[in-house]
């Protein structure tokens, strides 16, 4: 049944043409209960609720997803075990170091404890983790490949269907049409996990320190309502809540600490500077590294905290010779100029955060302008300069970080990369 | 506090003035940030029959068309142009249904208008205040002292659904009790959300003329 495991209001239940057969086998319940003396959303754990004038009250935190007022029912699809008829058809090697790191998640697994990997920036984690989503679906059990990020699902749902061949496959995110397979892997955004009720054997949660899941607390809650067994947390960058439940032995860690071609992570150079004209112009000192670069035949990704340093940074770089573009969240070619860079059309992206994650491009070098500012935390940090030195033939692109002074996230970023480098966590 | 639609905590100066009274501080209920995001209509150039936006203020082809049909015209004002920043908040506050959105501009909304004038929402219909659960006019200008003049009766479809044509065709559905006393009153403002063809505040304006007020009609929306 296309619908298995998921949980849909009845108005979604309409607009996605739910037949009456898949309805009638259904459980229906109320999308706010009473728990003790409290009102909650069913959907996504919310417990502070807004009241409408006209009565009743409504779920403020999932609301995008449509709706649920005092009058909502959500219908809930079970899961039942399906027959995987696919294959793994990923034929590529592991390094040992991986080999250990997959052993750890298969063994975590097969116990259903929760499992954190944490793998540094260009370590090669999404193809440790085959053989684990393999062992999952040959039980038939369905798998949820999730995480924060639109961009990252976009990239991952090919590589993860070419991995998996004849394996139903869906890819869910805002705006996607709804499935018209019956899914056995499914790669989402975790809001997407809201819509899943005990659905999945196991849920890998990747980026899972990226915005805005540690902000949204539904999202969490989401990743325990979707999941019928292991969780496995997939970062660089671990937050402070999974780094004490791997310390407690609450949950499974295995780390990675090397690149997958052996060679270190390349340590942010800070350059403090005063900037009173950023970013309108740039100081001979970065420019002069910004011809090196451009000498050496490297691209570029630029770091900037504000939108509206793109423009001016863009036209200084073109007219030192770049053929550079500007990308930003709501920009509407976004995936456009992301492909232009990656296939080489372009050499220099300037960029706000959202490229700090999954973007591998060789011979890439970082420059962080702006490195004071108060967006950007110790981890952002450390994924922009994890863009550098991703490839064996150039793994020691430079990364620098250009500040009018230092913070504690720039500190605690190249400490924890240099401590990274000698082996500990 | 934080943002209604970036959910950042809002960080706003208070100036000295507002501090120590003197003007009233309205704290705003989105950030700097969001509010830049959305476009005023520059109302020196807009269209002086219906408030759109427009290089020099001349009578837009709609308000020609208007005048032949029902004239006078209304001198419709907006603040704001119906972009696509302003779509997706109008999908979140009436499509979604979030009414924590309601305050959203209600800063602004709140110093538009003059003391002497009614004010007169143009009320959703029961079938949509019902499936909602609110009034999307009387949340967005809910701060004000409105007066309750027009009921509207359920229709077919909401004007949402309908193309141009089929929103220029919509039949009077207003229905106005005015108060005792209204002849004293000289100038009434209609209020709705979005104006789009006109069609709707031109129904609930001659709901009142059919009702006998014989004061001034003008109308005022958010977006345009």
């Amino acid at each position: 049944m296309i619908w298995a495991g998921m949980q849909l209001t009845e108005k979604e239940c309409r607009a996605a043409a739910v037949s009456s057969v898949s309805l009638a086998q259904a459980t229906q319940v109320a999308g706010l209960q009473q728990n003790g003396r409290r009102w909650v959303c069913q959907r996504c754990g919310e417990r502070q609720l807004r009241a409408l004038p006209a009565g009743g009250q409504y779920c403020p935190s999932c609301v995008g997803l449509d709706r649920i007022t005092s009058e909502t029912t959500l219908v809930r699809f079970a899961a039942p075990p399906i027959a995987w008829r696919g294959q793994m058809s990923w034929q590529g090697e592991l390094t040992p170091a991986q080999q250990a790191a997959q052993r750890g998640v298969l063994a975590s697994v097969a116990a259903g404890r929760d499992h954190l990997l944490h793998a540094v920036t260009g370590a090669g984690k999404t193809e440790m983790l085959f053989a684990v989503v393999a062992a999952v679906l040959r039980q038939g059990r369905r798998v949820a490949w999730a995480t924060p990020r639109v961009d990252v699902v976009r990239e991952l749902a090919p590589r993860l269907a070419s991995a998996f061949q004849g394996t139903p496959l869906v890819a869910r995110y805002g705006g996607a049409p709804w499935p018209s397979v019956d899914a056995q892997l499914v790669v989402l955004t975790t809001h997407q996990l809201l819509r899943y009720h005990q659905a999945f054997g196991l849920i890998i949660v990747d980026e899972v320190d990226a915005f805005p899941y540690p902000q949204t607390p539904m999202l969490a809650y989401g990743v325990r309502q979707a999941a019928s067994g292991p969780v496995v947390f997939l970062t660089a960058t671990p937050g402070e809540a999974l780094q004490r439940a791997a310390r407690r032995g609450q949950i499974g860690v295995s780390r990675l600490l090397t690149r997958f071609h052996g060679a270190p992570l390349p340590v942010p150079r800070p350059l403090i500077r005063r900037g009173r004209r950023w970013p309108h112009r740039l100081d001979k000192v970065i420019v002069r590294r910004l011809t090196l670069l451009k000498n050496a035949d490297s691209k570029l990704l630029l770091f900037v905290p504000q939108i509206d340093w793109l423009k001016p940074l863009v036209r200084q770089l073109v007219a030192l010779g770049w053929q550079a573009a500007g990308v930003h969240a709501s920009d509407p070619e976004r995936e456009a100029k992301v492909l232009a860079f990656r296939q080489g059309q372009l050499d220099c992206l300037v960029t706000t955060t959202i490229l700090e994650r999954g973007v591998t491009i060789p011979h890439c070098a970082v420059l962080v302008l702006g490195a004071d500012s108060p967006l950007f935390s110790a981890a952002g940090l450390i994924q922009m300069a994890g863009r550098a030195g991703r490839s064996a033939d150039f793994p020691a692109d430079p990364v620098y970080f250009v500040a009018r002074h230092w913070t504690a996230d720039q500190l605690r970023a190249i400490a924890t990369i240099r401590r990274t480098n000698r082996g500990r966590a | 506090m934080r943002c209604l639609l970036c959910a950042q905590p809002l960080m706003d100066d208070l100036s000295l003035a507002e501090l120590l009274g003197g003007h009233q501080a309205r704290l705003p209920q989105l950030c700097r940030r969001c509010q830049a995001t959305f476009s005023r209509i520059d109302q020196t150039t807009c269209c002086p029959g219906c408030g759109r936006a427009l290089p020099a203020p001349v009578l837009c082809t709609d308000c020609v068309r208007w005048e032949a049909r029902e004239a006078p015209l209304l001198h419709h004002r907006a603040l704001f142009i119906y972009d696509e920043v302003m779509k997706a908040f109008i999908q979140s506050y009436k499509g979604n249904g979030d009414y924590r959105l309601h305050s959203a501009f209600a800063d602004l909304l709140a110093g538009q208008f003059s003391k002497n004038a009614v004010l007169v929402p143009l009320t959703s219909e029961p079938s949509h205040l019902r499936a909602r659960g609110f009034d999307p006019v009387l949340g967005l200008f809910g701060r004000l002292r409105l007066a309750r003049w027009l009921t509207k009766g359920d229709t077919d479809l909401p004007q949402a659904q309908k193309d141009r044509r089929g929103r220029l065709q919509t039949a009077q559905s207003f229905s106005a009790t005015l108060p005792r006393g209204h002849a004293r009153i000289r100038h009434v403002i209609l209020l709705d959300d979005l104006y789009t063809t006109g069609r709707t505040l031109y129904h609930a304006r001659n709901a009142l003329r059919d009702a006998g007020y014989q004061g001034q009609i003008t109308s005022f929306s958010l977006i345009r």
